[in-house]
């Protein structure tokens, strides 16, 4: 997380915000962000009719607008949202609206320290990604796109999009080829039936997709050079944290899915699914969402599944920093499970968010929610007390303190508590 | 095993036309076998062999029945005249024989699963024609509209070609238009934690946009926590699930559940359509391996149920004068949703005048299936072919035909034209809002 050593470490408890209050200042006021460092959060509120502003902490943004959505907080701070002006579109940060207007613009995306936004825009019907305020020249008029990443470091971005007008029915031009991978603005020289799962290397030098010729032939195009093996389906290819040149991915050949590297199947076990495949931080294990049988669902660290499994599903599943821990949520018979190499941790809940690892990989902390209400729970028990809302924990860099951030009684707090005291 | 004589008009269908030229036998021998041998097993060796060929089913079938008892429409007919030949011939068949397995089970099996309810043994007669048509698919020999669909799914994750913005421009729309009804509602986009992600069809915010005003109206009045994303994953229905295109039913159907996993919902509630129910519910999970979908997905027709029993919306003023409801077999026969239905119907309506037969026997619309996606070439056939169910129609002498799916909607719009009803045709949305009460403290404030 970008500037986290900066963080306000020290300060024991803030309350930083009455959302409650909200309520009887606007007509309407719709759910609430905050910012990483948990110090704003700010919710869009309807001032009146066709008027909008956001509200934030004690304040509101200058400039109320005719409509504002997508408000989503920079990686650095700042707050970011979609706002219409005489019916056309921009994307204003802390209030200042880019200059260009647009017939239409989403999916905002940053870069890992938060200085570069980049979102999908379309100008005269045309598509593209405009990049803090820049749009792409691209040679190409593109008349659609699916999707937009961009690297860590902001400089690359690539998108999915269609190259070649389709008229209404023409399945032969269809087949022939009509969507790229777009890479900075230039798209790459073939045309394909469609793209699926791309994906940029941390380093910004790589780029991966799934491609699809015919009903069952699928394959991987690394930098628009195909994989030499194609399976009968595929799902989204990963890169490998310190390698760019090593590409991961699920694939499926005669009726079971393989986990793949650069073509060559390296699992040797077939699953009946195989989801989510995930590196080790270090990039020497995989872990991976299989089901092993029809409705048995748990995860399998390089090619080995847990023996534990779940009757409903797995979600992706995170390592801890040392690599040498595997936690994941599973759902069985109707609850949401912590699941952690293999053991069920504390109860089951109404929902469960992403786990957060302590420094030694012996803590997870979790967000869960139960009758309604969200709360902390560590190794699957329920700390502390209820929130009406609450965001995931973050570990400090140091791994003693753990910063909570939640709203209860109508008042937004940020806590930072110590691991030992949580 | 001689094939029926089977007496058809010609339809020019390009792409079907296109592959009879350029397949060849080999291609053909190879799929078949690699159909049969990797992804059936013993249930179709079973169905193939218990059969008796008596017939029985052929009573149960509205192609049958439409067109003068037609033994070539037949439900065992159509299995002899494709599967059968196949296993039988270990797939030496030509590109022509494969043409009519497509036009046999594309265009004249709605995969209604009527028939199994009426053959001694319960022989789905329905799921052998999905494996014609995972034969035909492989082969690239699909009626050109419906592989439209199915290209439309590939590309954009929904049926119609829906671009991006143009999905989440719709919606803004949509709620300023419920706004209009109910100043305060709202249709709120990509709420992590909401109650209920609301799924729809492509074809909603593509002609029907006003189904999602009226939504939005409703959620409102029953004080319901909801959210609709603002990416692909929207759709909810899926075409290549008919098609034969299972990869493609599979993608499009995983990114629908990850969309609601992602979204952190408790539940899908999806609007008014059968076999998109069909592909959330069952045929989607079962190919990625879920038992059921991980979130549980809530047709319309039961969540109005829930909404209405529980007195979340009251009924103000009910709907005048005879109205009729055509039953969707991908939620009725399939999912028992039937008397759910019948009390939506009597709790909306003053007159509610039932089909007969009604309920699980209530005969397809002979839209569903696919069969209306093959598009204009084969439409003369498919409402000819819904003779039977016109007639039912008609005899209940109503002003309006209700039906909670979007396939049935639009085929029995074709048959209230084709055989000149004179008859409405409303999704059950259209009619509650008509009929709810609007509490007073959500209405417009006069000026
Ligand atoms: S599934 Fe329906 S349409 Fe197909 S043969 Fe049986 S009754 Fe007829
Ligand atoms: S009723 Fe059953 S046994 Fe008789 S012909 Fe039909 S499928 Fe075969
Ligand atoms: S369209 Fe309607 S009646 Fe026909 S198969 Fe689907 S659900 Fe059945």
């Amino acid at each position: 997380m970008f500037n986290i050593e900066n963080w306000d470490w020290e300060s024991k408890e803030k309350m930083l915000a009455e959302p409650a209050k909200w309520k009887d200042q606007f007509e309407d006021v719709w759910e609430p962000y905050i910012s990483p460092d948990g110090e704003k959060i700010a919710s869009i509120v309807k001032i009146g009719e066709g008027e909008f502003n956001i509200a934030i902490n004690e304040g509101t943004w200058e400039e109320p607008f005719e409509k504002i959505w997508y408000s989503r907080f920079s990686p650095d701070g700042r707050l970011t949202a979609f706002i219409t002006k005489d019916m056309e579109w921009t994307m204003a940060v802390d209030g200042k609206t880019w200059e260009q207007m647009y017939e239409y613009i989403w999916d905002t995306k940053f870069s890992a320290d938060g200085k570069i936004i980049a979102a999908t825009t379309k100008v005269d019907s045309v598509y593209s990604i405009t990049i803090n305020e820049k749009t792409w020249e691209c040679p190409t008029k593109l008349q659609s796109i699916a999707s937009h990443v961009i690297s860590p470091d902001g400089k690359t971005s690539v998108a999915i999009a269609q190259t070649v007008p389709l008229a209404e029915g023409d399945v032969n031009a269809f087949t022939k080829g009509a969507w790229s991978v777009i890479v900075n603005g230039k798209p790459w020289n073939d045309n394909y039936a469609d793209i699926y799962g791309l994906a940029i290397s941390d380093d910004g030098k790589n780029v991966v997709a799934e491609y699809r010729n015919s009903i069952c032939e699928y394959g991987i195009l690394v930098n628009e050079k195909p994989w030499n093996e194609k399976f009968g389906c595929t799902w989204e290819p990963v890169f490998h944290p310190k390698n760019s040149d090593e590409i991961t991915a699920p694939v499926r050949q005669a009726g079971q899915w393989f986990l793949a590297t650069n073509g060559r199947i390296v699992w040797d076990k077939g699953f009946i699914n195989l989801m989510h495949q995930t590196y080790s931080p270090d990039g020497n294990n995989i872990a991976a969402a299989v089901a092993p049988s029809f409705a048995k669902w748990t995860i399998a660290v390089n090619g080995q599944p847990w023996s534990k499994t779940f009757n409903e599903c797995i979600l992706k599943p995170y390592f801890s920093p040392d690599g040498r821990k595997v936690a994941a949520i599973a759902k069985d018979s109707g609850k949401w499970l912590l699941v952690v190499d293999g053991t069920v941790l504390g109860e089951g809940y109404d929902n469960i968010w992403p786990p957060v690892f302590g420094p030694n990989g012996d803590m997870v902390i979790c967000k869960v929610e139960k009758n309604g209400k969200y709360a902390i729970a560590v190794n699957g028990k329920i700390r502390g007390n209820d929130y009406e809302a609450l965001w995931n924990p973050v570990v400090s860099p140091d791994g003693t303190k753990v910063m909570i951030c939640g709203v209860e009684d109508g008042k937004y707090y940020r806590k930072v508590v110590l691991l030992s005291d949580i | 095993m001689k094939p029926t004589i089977a007496i058809r008009e010609p339809v020019v269908d390009d792409l079907m036309d296109q592959t009879e030229k350029i397949l060849t036998e080999e291609q053909i021998e190879k799929v078949i076998n690699e159909v049969i041998d990797q992804e059936t097993g013993v249930r179709l060796q079973t169905y193939v062999n218990t059969c008796i060929h008596c017939g029985l089913c052929s009573e149960a079938c509205h192609w049958f029945l439409s067109n003068d008892r037609d033994v070539s429409f037949a439900p065992v007919t159509k299995v002899k005249d494709t599967i059968w030949v196949m296993l039988e011939k270990k797939g030496k068949v030509d590109a022509a024989f494969i043409k009519r397995c497509s036009q046999i089970a594309h265009t004249e099996c709605n995969v209604c699963r009527r028939c199994g309810m009426y053959c001694p043994f319960g022989i789905d007669i329905a799921y052998m024609m999905l494996v014609v048509r995972r034969i035909c698919a492989k082969l690239e020999m699909v009626p050109l509209y419906l592989q439209d669909t199915v290209n439309s799914h590939a590309a954009t994750m929904n049926q119609m070609w829906v671009k991006p913005d143009e999905w989440i421009d719709t919606l803004q729309w949509q709620e300023e238009e419920a706004q209009g009804y109910v100043p305060s509602a709202r249709l709120p986009l990509e709420k992590e934690g909401a109650e209920i992600m609301y799924s729809v069809i492509g074809p909603e915010p593509k002609f029907l946009a006003q189904l999602l005003g009226n939504i939005t109206v409703i959620m409102k009045v029953a004080g319901l926590d909801w959210t609709m994303p603002a990416t692909a994953g929207w759709d909810n229905s899926n075409m290549a699930m008919y098609s034969g295109d299972f990869e493609v039913m599979a993608r499009v159907e995983r990114l629908h559940h990850e969309t609601a996993q992602r979204l952190k919902v408790k539940k899908i509630v999806m609007g008014e359509c059968g076999h998109a129910f069909r592909g959330g519910e069952y045929d989607g999970p079962t190919w990625l391996g879920w038992m059921s979908p991980p979130i549980p997905i809530v047709h319309a027709v039961a969540f109005y149920y829930d909404l209405i029993k529980s007195g979340r919306i009251k009924i103000a003023k009910k709907v005048e004068g005879p109205v009729t409801v055509q039953y969707p077999c991908n939620i009725i026969r399939n999912a028992g949703l039937g008397s759910k239905l019948q009390y939506i119907m009597n709790a909306v309506c003053e007159d509610f005048v039932d089909l007969i037969p009604n309920d699980r026997h209530a005969y397809c619309c002979n839209a569903g299936g696919d069969t209306i996606n093959c598009g204009p070439p084969w439409k003369k056939i498919r409402v000819q072919s819904a003779k039977i169910q016109s007639e039912n129609f008609k005899r209940t002498g109503a002003h309006t035909i209700v039906t909670p799916c979007h396939n049935c909607h639009s085929g029995v719009e074709d048959i209230v034209d084709g055989y000149k009803l004179g008859m409405h045709v409303k999704f059950f949305s259209e009619l509650l809002i008509e009929a709810m009460e609007i509490p007073e403290h959500l209405k417009p404030k006069e000026e």
